[in-house]
């Protein structure tokens, strides 16, 4: 027996064939088996007992070190009871041999009555095979078991389904681990049985998986079962033991002489064949006639429309041959699984992955006519199920024609103690890891779920954590750089606006250092953290880097964001935060600190330094230099006409900026005109000069849509708003003849009004938290004018149904009094609750 | 032998692992914990908020030694960790009954 053995070895060492080295293995147990089961028992019917291979060893696949599991099949439990000790015996003997045997004992009608807690049972005897021992009985057994899967069939194949997610699940439901277990992970070779067994469930003994597979793609798993079984075999060999793990140092051994990164592409190539085979397998077979996930998918097919059809909770392409002609088809895809989250089906991913030429070609073109490709990205980033469409993307080898920069980390296999993932895969699961904060009912996790809600441009964050690694795949130890080096050429050809490729460029340069900042800083040094608030210089950019960071820790492996590091992470956030809105209104711009590339010539430059004179710093960080340009064009017109108004689009959103003199009532009055034409103020600042010019900014949105659908009414707003500011038009006037807003029903809030006046040297600041209305913001503006106050600085922040405002106030230049401030938080709640 | 439990900020770690080389010390245990003494929690404002942090995120670091080097390690390690501000943490002393290295039975500070 050790002579065979040995002898099956060096053949597989000289061959690396591991599908005949396992086939040979089983057949030289047989031969020690089966004679010495028959000198314990008697052989043929006189035994009374049939001795069976199950599980591997029945397929006649037994691998190196793999246990030897046999049943023995006694037509009565007494005779079973009777022959404890033989069979105690017969066991030893095996062990004396060096063979592991694992052994169960049952009857046939045991064997054919449904253990709904062991479909194992039912799925190994699948594999059955008689070694030896009475065939009568054996018959019997195969009689009864083919009544019994046929009756059984569908129960067996949804809890064969079960057991194939659940262990799917234990792996985090992804094939990329750096250090794989090649039998039970995703992709392993259990998920090739899996699909044999669903094959055999679903269609008899003699079907193969082969069958449910496109027949000019079959060689891909078979050539994976290849790869895998060799693989295997090659780890029994060398562990001399059952273990399953291709560790970085197996790796790099049989990689031998090429990149062992290159070699676990090919791993990774050959696991993803395999586990899309399993997978089909279970769409085709194993789908519950009735059941909630039925009735869920009958829902899903409702999400049907011109282009795609949803069957089976699977998304189909109506007329797949549209995929030549119109390119433009393969995104919309994209989009539809990313607002759904229906998967597609292998048929629909198989045409998509076909298409790759084709639509490289309408990207080309797409470049050279000026098509914006970045709209289209960004609208899949932002849609909930993102992480799906991506994935989705990156199988169909979509991401990588996209964005060519993705696929040098492309199932990259970077070694490192923590990472759990490849490259790849580390950098969805950071998307998919924010996209699932929403709803989470940890307190600590719903923080920054509350952050990403509130957060501008998701897509931009989520862009960023796209390519924050691809520098692992140009050098692992400057990835930060080589990482921005990449994304810039992306971003170029996907025509990005500047605004987001400076935040893009920021998130990747600093993606590490908050993470170091809060281990290694001590968050109580206000130094530490005006250090860590100037790098970061914006609240907007805080808050995504924040995420990022989150999403960063998160997706290493799924241990490591504890709620040690999570209570940390918030802890500097909010640390930075407050530092950077109190500093808002301090510091105020000096002529000094006119950024150079501000104006192509001197006397511009003069003349932009005295427009930025005394506006607060906080204004040359939030805006980007085009943008200060553009505002500073706009001052010729303010001279001019006293008062200077931009209304522009910015994707769903409009942005409005006014310039004029600064008066009583003036940030009321915009508000307002805003408010008695409809829109819904989103976001607003005030900012002044030490000319006493202001300037205010608001964003706003249209929900009746009457800017877009009428685009004579914009005109009508500047007008109004010209004469609103210029005083010729009284705005209560405007507001009284408003419509009235649709009632809508929203979760009951109560106004919260404070103020501070320690945290600030010059201003008294109020934070009011209250349900958000149309009109909110002109009865609090109004509100602090009434008191002559004056309004420095406002930050106003929608957050769902709930506005965040925070004031900036002073009273004749000086903070206000106590008493004041108490009166005026009380006007404040009134006027929140004014429209109740 | 000598068990060292410490609890220190987070912040302080490298300084303290590399404060513990110079004394020769290699192995330790680390963990994350939270938790407070006399530093209590502290309320946090946030947009107007009032919050409260309960517990404060440490470092526990866990080490065990013979008796004849418990002194050094003691200053090496207070003196990394400390900043002189509430919150630095504390050490705690206790005798060790015996050690056993498991791979191959060793006992007492030949474990170590």
């Amino acid at each position: 027996m050790m002579d065979r053995l040995e002898q099956i070895r060096e053949q597989f060492l000289s061959t690396a064939d591991g599908w005949a080295a396992v086939h040979a293995r089983a057949d030289a147990v047989d031969q020690v088996v089966a004679p010495r089961f028959e000198s314990a028992f008697g052989s043929g019917a006189a035994s009374g007992v049939a001795l069976l291979a199950v599980g591997g060893y029945g397929r006649r696949q037994l691998f190196p070190c793999s246990d030897v599991d046999l049943l023995f099949l006694f037509e009565r439990t007494a005779s079973a009871e009777a022959s404890r000790d033989s069979i105690a015996g017969f066991l030893r003997d095996l062990w004396d041999q060096g063979l592991r045997a694992s052994h169960s004992v049952r009857t046939p009608s045991e064997c054919a009555a449904l253990a709904a807690n062991n479909i194992e049972l039912h799925i190994s005897l699948l594999d059955r095979r008689l070694l030896t021992g009475d065939q009568a009985l054996f018959q019997r057994l195969t009689e009864r078991l083919t009544g019994f899967y046929s009756r059984e069939r569908d129960t067996l194949l949804r809890g064969l389904a079960g057991l194939i997610r659940d262990r799917h699940a234990k792996f985090g439901d992804t094939i990329y681990h750096l250090e794989p277990h090649v039998k039970d992970a995703p992709g392993g070779l259990r998920d090739f049985h899996a699909a044999c067994w669903l094959a055999q469930l679903a269609g008899g003994p003699a079907a193969t998986p082969e069958q449910y597979w496109p027949e000019d793609s079959r060689g891909a798993p078979l050539e994976a079962r290849r790869f895998l079984f060799a693989l295997r075999c090659h780890l029994h060999y060398f562990n001399d033991r059952d273990n399953n793990i291709l560790t970085f140092d197996h790796q790099e051994r049989l990689a031998a002489s090429t990149d062992p990164a290159l070699w676990m592409r090919d791993y990774f190539r050959h696991a993803r064949a395999i586990h899309h085979l399993a997978q089909r397998l279970v769409d085709e077979t194993a789908t519950p006639p009735h059941s909630l996930l039925t009735l869920f998918r009958d829902r899903q097919s409702r999400l049907s429309n011109a282009d795609f059809a949803v069957t089976r909770g699977r998304l189909y392409l109506r007329r797949p041959e549209t995929l030549e002609t119109d390119p433009g088809l393969v995104l919309r895809v994209f989009e539809f699984v990313a607002r759904h989250g229906v998967p597609l089906s292998p048929e629909t991913e198989r045409r998509i992955a076909g298409t790759a030429p084709a639509f490289r070609v309408h990207l080309d073109r797409a470049r050279r006519v000026e098509l914006d490709l970045w709209p289209s990205l960004a609208a899949i980033l932002r849609l909930p199920h993102a992480y799906r469409a991506l994935d989705a993307m990156r199988r169909t080898g979509l991401l990588a024609t996209l964005l060519p920069e993705f696929q040098i980390i492309d199932c990259l296999v970077v070694r490192d103690f923590y990472h759990r993932y490849t490259v790849d895969e580390h950098s969805l699961r950071a998307i998919q890891t924010l996209q699932d904060l929403a709803g989470s009912a940890d307190p600590l996790t719903a923080r920054f779920a509350a952050l990403l809600a509130e957060t501008e441009r998701p897509e931009v964050l989520f862009f960023a954590l796209l390519l924050h690694d691809v520098g692992k795949g140009a050098s692992a130890a400057e990835h930060v750089a080589a990482s921005l080096d990449l994304a810039g050429p992306a971003m170029d050809r996907l025509q990005m606006p500047e605004t987001d490729r400076e935040t893009v460029r920021f998130l990747i340069r600093h993606h590490l250092e908050m993470s170091a900042t809060m281990t290694q800083r001590d968050l109580a040094d206000p130094a530490a953290v005006e250090a860590f608030a100037a790098r970061v210089a914006t609240i907007e950019r805080l808050g995504k880097l924040t995420l990022m960071t989150y999403a960063d820790i998160a997706a290493v492996n799924p241990d490591a964001l504890t709620p040690w590091r999570k209570d940390l992470l918030w802890q500097l956030y909010v640390a930075a935060h407050n530092h950077l809105t109190r500093q808002m209104e301090a510091d105020r711009v000096a002529a000094a600190q006119v950024p150079p590339q501000l104006g192509s010539t001197e006397a511009e430059r003069r003349a932009i330094a005295r427009f930025l004179d005394g506006v607060p710093t906080r204004y040359l960080r939030t805006h980007a230099p085009e943008q200060i340009l553009e505002h500073f064009r706009l001052e010729e017109t303010f001279r001019r006409n006293s008062v200077a108004i931009a209304v522009s689009r910015r994707q769903e959103f409009y942005e409005l900026v006014v310039l004029a003199s600064d008066r009583p009532f003036l940030f009321a009055s915009i508000a307002g005109t805003l408010s008695s034409f409809a829109m819904n103020i989103l976001k607003a600042e005030a900012f002044s000069n030490r000319a006493g010019m202001i300037l205010d900014t608001f964003v706003f949105a249209d929900p009746g849509r009457s800017f877009e659908l009428n685009p004579t009414e914009i005109e009508r707003f500047r007008v109004a708003l010209d004469r609103v500011i210029l005083g010729k038009l009284d705005v209560r006037d405007l507001l009284r003849r408003r419509p009235a807003p649709p009632a809508q029903r929203r979760p009951r809030l109560l106004p919260q009004i404070s103020f501070d006046n320690q945290t600030s040297a010059h201003d008294t600041i109020f934070h009011v938290i209250a349900p958000d209305r149309p009109g909110l913001l002109y009865d609090l503006a109004s509100t602090f004018s009434f008191q002559q106050c004056d309004i420095d600085v406002v930050l106003i922040d929608t957050e769902a149904y709930k506005a965040i405002d925070v004031f900036y106030v002073t009273c004749a230049g000086q903070k206000l009094e106590t008493d004041q401030a108490e009166l005026l938080c009380a006007e404040l709640h009134q006027a929140c609750c004014g429209a109740d | 032998m000598k068990k060292i439990e410490a609890i220190i900020q987070p912040f302080k770690l490298e300084e303290v692992k590399e404060a513990l080389k110079q004394v020769g010390l290699d192995g330790m245990t680390v963990s994350e914990v939270r938790g407070h003494g006399r530093q209590q929690g502290h309320k946090e404002v946030y947009r107007g908020h009032e919050y409260n942090v309960d517990y404060l995120p440490k470092i526990k670091l866990e080490i065990v030694l013979p008796d004849n080097r418990l002194e050094e390690t003691v200053r090496a390690l207070s003196g990394a960790a400390r900043t002189g501000k509430l919150g630095d943490g504390k050490i705690f002393v206790f005798p060790v009954e015996e050690a056993i290295r498991i791979r191959n039975n060793d006992r007492g500070e030949g474990a170590l």
